[in-house]
């Protein structure tokens, strides 16, 4: 095997390629240190992760229906600091119930599964690199990510029960258990949230040094996919953003148990210096949440269209400025916050300028269907259904973006479903989109299309149903976070609205179990993947399955970028990154 | 017969075209006078501006989202795989892309210095002098308000005075809010401007009106004190907390009269009377 380039770990890990016949069942799939297995690894906890938190917004969806209503069935199992006697959600409980399920689904489904999933398992395949650069941190940091996902939910047992101040978990309310009654859980959530960040910085360095060092000879950064793209400017994210809810999180924690006063009203503590450390981090944690997404579906149209890409380079510009403004965009988060008038409109400037790579993506995904040769794959279908639910993610934040709407619109359901068609509509069909994508290269086998079609219909209608009205229920001023909105006048002639959300709510949630079945039946049963099903062009389709320890049995050598598909005077219509291109052929420069 | 992929495309179209029909109801919808479907009816001054501003964001995001929709799904369907067809091989058009760079910067910087614009006007503007100031204090789970009294001045208030027996923090050497009154209902004349000095005891609380289109966090540790708006409209509203502040939250709102200028002033005056306790004792229980 030939060095890629010369690089300490790299040979390391040719090294421990050469044991591999040796490794005994608990290196091999325990502690293993093949990024291929920590990304699977990645998968299924992280896929176990998306129902608890899907379970919890069942919860908070069936409070907001039926404020009152006894849970049917399971209610009288439910511990006491969240259902009554009777087994009704309590307030307090409720606020525990959505506190919980943003946690979970934000730090234990939606960055695991873009950049612990993808992340690993993509960025050595599409570089054509062997393994990560220090494949001990790696399995470290899925370890590290599974102890926090214990920790956040071990609250669950203690007798007071989950966090209840909300993922943003603003002081003063966080910091005194006076004030929030749950002193052991919002201290397991900042101690989770350590150790979740802990995993992220660690993933974060190594996917960076990774990318850097380790491509393949002819890999120039421009040659490079788009979600290996996406994925080195979400770890620059990662790695400048995290550091500072870790420290926010240590902060908390001494407030609330040793006594300290940062984020206090009194003993000169400033209840407003944690939102600021909070969204300095949140909000690039919302690109964090997107970017890879757009990587891995720029990739999948491309394909799917038998297109290359359109603007490689300008979806690059458009994603690295999408990183560098993320970091001056926090404070729109807080327009109404109490904080300075004249900065509220400086953030307001700011964060109208951010939308504009944000449109400019859109403009390029529509460019690159334009035109195409458009195979309808259910992977594709989500990749596509991602670009529109995307675009009513993107023009409904135009709205909290002026400041005046933000006066009316701030902490109502507006914001609710913004987030939603975002993060869901966008992250989680991007996600669902690439497993359907990648899963052949994961797992050898092929899903079904005919139970993905049937998946994706049902999460695309019920998506809709669920998030789309919540804008209604916004402009009617309905608040985030209250467990019942019969207590208030304007609200009470909504309740219908409420009630046929949450019954699509439960829908989506069914929706899910075709996924389930198709993914594991599949895993076993599926028909077998032949190396490069969707004929695609990038490095990753170039290996066999089971990909061995070290992935390449010689190192590729990169032509050209990766999206060559539908060369003129070819035969095929995709030219492999690893094949230059025949004489005859002459390539358009991106 | 269709192909499977032809099928598969159609299936989607008419998914996207379901979707759209559905919003379109919804949009329908928003024209009725019941307020199922959109916003509570405006009932102060700067919310009037501020509904122009919603409108205009509306009508502009509206027509950003049918255009792009439709030329997307035009290309779904035109550019599905077919037989013999072969995709355009074109790596991108730089023109273009300067296009729809301009052309979005250009409408968000617009955008922005409108808004801007009227973030000034409603929030920062100059009280006209005859605004009536109005003190509110939150609480873990409710409001309490003070009046001015007979001396229409609040006088001096400092958060580190708020306590049990001075829960607005009121300065006691300040004479003029010796005469304050307290109650538990925010009472409102019509057509006059109201400033809010905003407290709070323990955490994070909010003052939000939808049909005055405001909300303003409450920090505990600060006086906020350049929330202002004008009631338009008579009638109740209610003054809801949307900052969650703990089990109780749900629940934490106050009544908000808004009555004419005389109904207004014999309120004040028999308040001002019966006013026997100063205000800053425990948060007022009645009317």
């Amino acid at each position: 095997m030939s060095q890629t380039i010369a690089h300490p770990e790299a040979s390391e890990v040719e090294s421990s390629h050469g044991h591999h016949a040796e490794l005994s069942f608990f290196r091999k799939y325990i502690w293993s240190e093949d990024h291929k297995t920590i990304a699977i690894q990645y998968l299924f906890t992280s896929l176990f992760f998306l129902l608890v938190g899907g379970l919890l917004a069942m919860g908070v969806r069936y409070q907001l229906a039926f404020p009152g209503v006894p849970v049917p069935i399971i209610g009288s199992f439910l511990p006491s600091w969240l259902v009554t006697s009777a087994g009704a959600i309590q307030p307090g409980g409720y606020n525990a119930l959505f506190t919980m399920h943003a946690t979970v689904m934000v730090f234990l489904v939606i960055m695991p599964l873009l950049i612990g999933v993808f992340g690993n398992f993509l960025i050595p395949l599409k570089i054509g690199a062997p393994d990560m650069a220090f494949p001990f941190f790696n399995a470290l940091s899925y370890w590290l990510f599974l102890l926090s996902g214990i920790i956040l939910l071990s609250s669950f047992f203690a007798p007071t029960g989950f966090p209840a101040s909300g993922w943003t978990s603003y002081a003063p309310l966080s910091s005194h258990a006076q004030y929030n009654g749950t002193q052991i859980g919002q201290s397991c959530w900042c101690v989770g949230l350590f150790v979740n960040g802990l995993a992220s910085i660690a993933g974060a360095a190594n996917y960076i040094t990774t990318v850097i060092n380790m491509r393949a000879p002819g890999m120039k950064m421009f040659r490079l996919p788009l979600p290996i793209w996406a994925l080195l400017i979400t770890a620059f994210l990662l790695l400048l953003a995290v550091p500072v809810l870790s420290a926010a999180a240590a902060m908390l924690f001494c407030d609330l148990n040793f006594g300290t006063s940062f984020f206090s009203s009194s003993n000169y503590g400033q209840p407003l210096l944690w939102q600021h450390l909070f969204w300095f981090f949140g909000h690039p944690e919302v690109y964090i949440m997107i970017v890879p997404a757009m990587g891995l579906v720029s990739e999948i149209i491309s394909v799917n269209s038998r297109k290359p890409i359109f603007g490689y380079k300008a979806m690059v510009f458009a994603m690295v400025a999408i990183g560098v403004l993320g970091f001056i965009v926090w404070g729109h988060h807080m327009f109404v916050s109490g904080m300075n008038l004249l900065l509220s409109a400086t953030f307001s400037f700011s964060t109208m300028v951010i939308a504009v790579p944000s449109a400019i993506k859109t403009f390029n995904w529509m460019g690159t269907v334009w035109g195409g040769s458009i195979k309808y794959t259910t992977a594709m279908c989500f990749a596509l259904a991602f670009v529109s639910m995307f675009v009513i993610g993107g023009l409904s934040g135009i709205y909290m973006a002026a400041t005046p709407v933000d006066l009316f619109i701030h902490h109502t359901y507006f914001i609710v479903a913004h987030i939603h068609y975002v993060l869901f509509g966008g992250s989680l069909f991007g996600v669902f989109g690439a497993i359907y994508f990648w899963f052949p290269k994961m797992f050898g086998r092929m899903m079904n299309e005919t139970w993905g079609k049937i998946h994706f219909a049902l999460a695309f209608i019920f998506f809709n149903c669920t998030f789309f009205p919540m804008h209604n229920l916004g402009l009617n001023g309905m608040m985030r976070r209250i467990a019942d909105p019969t207590q208030y006048e304007h609200l009470r002639s909504q309740q219908p609205v409420n009630i046929f959300i949450t019954l699509s709510a439960f829908a989506l949630g069914l929706s899910t179990i075709p996924f389930l079945i198709n993914f594991f039946y599949s895993m076993f049963k599926g028909p077998k993947a032949p190396i490069n099903p969707w004929k695609s062009t990038t490095l990753e389709w170039t290996v066999p399955w089971p990909t061995p320890h070290g992935n390449f049995e010689t190192t590729p050598t990169v032509y050209h970028g990766p999206y060559e598909y539908s060369v003129p005077g070819m035969e095929e219509d995709y030219l492999p990154q690893n094949q230059p291109a025949p004489d005859t052929v002459r390539l358009a420069a991106h | 017969m269709l192909k499977q992929s032809s099928r598969t495309s159609l299936a989607f179209l008419a998914m996207v075209v379901l979707l759209l029909i559905a919003s379109g109801v919804c949009g329908r919808a928003a024209v009725r006078t019941s307020d199922l479907w959109w916003m509570p009816e405006v009932a102060s001054k700067g919310g009037v501006l501020i509904d122009k501003l919603t409108y205009f964001i509306y009508y502009l995001t509206g027509a950003v989202f049918v255009l792009t929709q439709v030329v997307y799904i035009y290309f779904l369907v035109k550019y599905r795989s077919r037989k013999g067809a072969k995709a355009t091989y074109s790596h991108g058009n730089n023109r273009l892309e300067l296009l729809w760079t301009g052309i979005p910067t250009a409408i968000f910087i617009g955008l922005w210095g409108y808004s801007n614009h009227l973030w000034w006007d409603v929030l920062h503007a100059p009280t006209p002098p005859d605004t009536m100031e109005v003190g509110v204090l939150a609480y873990q789970f409710g409001f309490s308000f003070q009046y001015p009294g007979a001396d229409g001045k609040l006088g001096q208030s400092d958060v580190k005075l708020i306590g049990n027996d001075n829960i607005f923090g009121n300065d006691p050497n300040d004479p003029a809010t010796k005469d304050n009154f307290q109650s538990s209902v925010l009472e409102l004349p019509i057509n006059k401007p109201v400033r809010v000095r905003l407290n709070s005891r323990d955490v994070i609380h909010a003052f939000y009106v939808p049909q005055f289109r405001v909300y303003q966090d409450i920090v505990p540790g600060r006086t906020i004190d350049w929330v202002w708006f004008t009631p338009t409209r008579l009638g109740s509203y209610q003054l809801a907390c949307n900052q969650l502040c703990g089990s109780g939250h749900y629940n934490m709102k106050a009544q908000i009269e808004v009555v004419t200028q005389e109904d207004f002033d014999k309120w004040y005056k028999e308040k001002a009377a019966a006013a026997v306790i100063p205000a800053g004792n425990a948060p007022a229980q009645s009317k």
